[in-house]
């Protein structure tokens, strides 16, 4: 495939925020993957006088891929509850099933409710009611 | 049903807003006086309407009623618009036109499900707040739909463009008076006319079901409305007269229907210009509130995916998808 049509493709994907893109055409495939699960590491190879950061870094790392994490589909404004003064979908420690609504995310008046898309218990809840979140910014951690 | 046949019959009778002596309703229903006064008892009670009692004269309602009939707005409605209903509902009384049809539609998605309602018990606004909805006086409408692909993502712009819907509608009741407050605030000469709240549920990359409602004041009683915290108006106060309700049902729908109908192919593309134009917050200094924070700017309009653009005091514009806005002295 043309190099400037994979460039021309990844200028879409990030303008369009859709977070992975998939082409065939004929014998030649592409896949455009912006957050990535396994993210491939470019980082420099560590250097041997800072072994105490390594570490730690390693083990930041490893806690955060324990869980399952339910990223913002949108941006807009993070609910935790229907309206406020009533019940929260979803308290720290609660087992959600498949399909279960875990919060609500306004953008432009419209109120979606945002489904978990693993079964498991709630350890995380990482954004604050009524605050805005980012597209793909992390809400929940589900193990 | 919350009215029994009799009762309703009797409401029908007394919509006029004419005395009618108890006798003559007695005749024509067919039951003792003393029932007819139990059935109007009722009547006010539930629906909180004002019905005089005067000797001699008979009961009279202190304003006139139209009431919602289905055969009445299917006249209005055109050939599409019929095509697209797949169930009409009018309720004399619910909780919440949007909260029924989220229900109903939580198991078994459906499009085209239209619910009306006379009145509602628990009518809401954004965010928990009351819609004010007395009976029989204004339009609270919901419609669900399904639509099958594209996600969440694909049905964001549905906001403005229900807005531009509701605008078309009400043009079309030779009212012209009317903007958009961003994102879908119906406004008037700076008042809110009308509101409209969507819920979304599904998918977040596939099928989602939605459910779009639409508060219209065309006449609200003072008395109700004492605990409106914002600036409001109905079409009575615009026009000096009370609209045809049916009528304008019927071209809700007829705007509506369609819009929504074709909107994963046409996108919010299609209605921008015309958004555009309804605008009564460009060029307006104001606050946006989101989360804990507020944000100052004028208003620079909305950019092609329908977030609010705010010019800062540094000169920077910033795009918003959610927050709330707050501004004095618009025209609309």
């Amino acid at each position: 495939m043309d190099i400037r049509k994979i460039k021309k493709l990844i200028e879409i994907v990030e303008e369009s925020g859709i977070a992975e893109l998939e082409i065939k055409e004929g014998e030649e495939f592409i896949r455009i993957n912006r957050y990535s699960s396994a993210p491939v590491n470019y980082a420099p190879a560590p250097v041997a006088a800072q072994p105490v950061q390594i570490t730690a870094a390693a083990v930041a790392v490893e806690e955060k891929i324990t869980g399952h994490v339910v990223k913002s589909p949108m941006v807009g404004t993070f609910y935790r509850s229907a309206s406020p003064g009533t019940k929260v979908f979803v308290e720290i420690g609660q087992s959600v099933m498949v399909g279960d609504t875990l919060c609500i995310i306004e953008a432009m008046k419209i109120l979606n409710q945002i489904e978990s898309d693993k079964s498991g218990v709630v350890t995380k809840v990482l954004v604050d009611n009524a605050e805005p979140v980012e597209y793909g910014q992390p809400l929940f951690i589900i193990e | 049903m919350l009215l029994t046949d009799k009762q309703k019959k009797i409401l029908t009778l007394l919509a006029d807003g004419e005395f009618h002596s108890g006798t003559v309703l007695a005749e024509i229903m067919g039951i003792s006086r003393a029932a007819v006064c139990n059935h109007i008892n009722h009547l006010s009670e539930v629906l909180g309407l004002s019905i005089a009692a005067v000797s001699g004269k008979g009961y009279r309602l202190d304003k006139s009623v139209e009431l919602l009939v289905q055969e009445e707005i299917e006249m209005v409605l055109n050939e599409r618009s019929k095509t697209l209903i797949s169930q009409l509902e009018i309720h004399d009384q619910i909780d919440s036109t949007n909260r029924y049809l989220m229900e109903k539609t939580r198991h078994s998605a459906a499009s085209g499900l239209v619910c009306f309602a006379e009145q509602q018990t628990a009518g809401k606004g954004r965010r928990g707040r009351e819609w004010v909805s007395p009976f029989g006086s204004n339009i609270y409408l919901s419609i669900a739909w399904q639509f099958p692909q594209g996600g969440y993502a694909a049905i964001a712009g549905l906001s403005l463009a229900v807005g531009v819907a509701v605008i078309r509608a009400l043009r079309e009741q030779q009212l012209y008076d009317v903007g958009l407050k961003w994102p879908n605030d119906i406004m008037s000469q700076g008042r809110k006319l009308g509101g409209i709240l969507i819920e979304v549920s599904g998918e977040v990359d596939g099928g989602c079901n939605v459910v779009i409602g639409i508060g219209l004041n065309l006449f609200l009683p003072e008395n109700k409305a004492q605990n409106i915290a914002q600036a409001w108006t109905d079409i009575t106060k615009i026009t000096g007269q009370r609209p045809l309700r049916n009528a304008l049902a019927g071209d809700l729908l007829n705007h509506l229907l369609p819009m929504i109908a074709d909107f994963e192919e046409r996108g919010l593309s299609a209605y921008l210009d015309e958004w555009r134009r309804y605008d009564c917050l460009k060029g307006q200094p104001a606050l946006l509130f989101v989360g804990q924070k507020t944000i100052e700017g004028i208003v620079e309009g909305v950019n092609d995916d329908g977030l609010l653009l705010l010019k800062r005091n540094d000169g920077t514009v910033q795009a918003f998808a959610s927050g709330e806005v707050s501004f004095s002295g618009a025209s609309a």
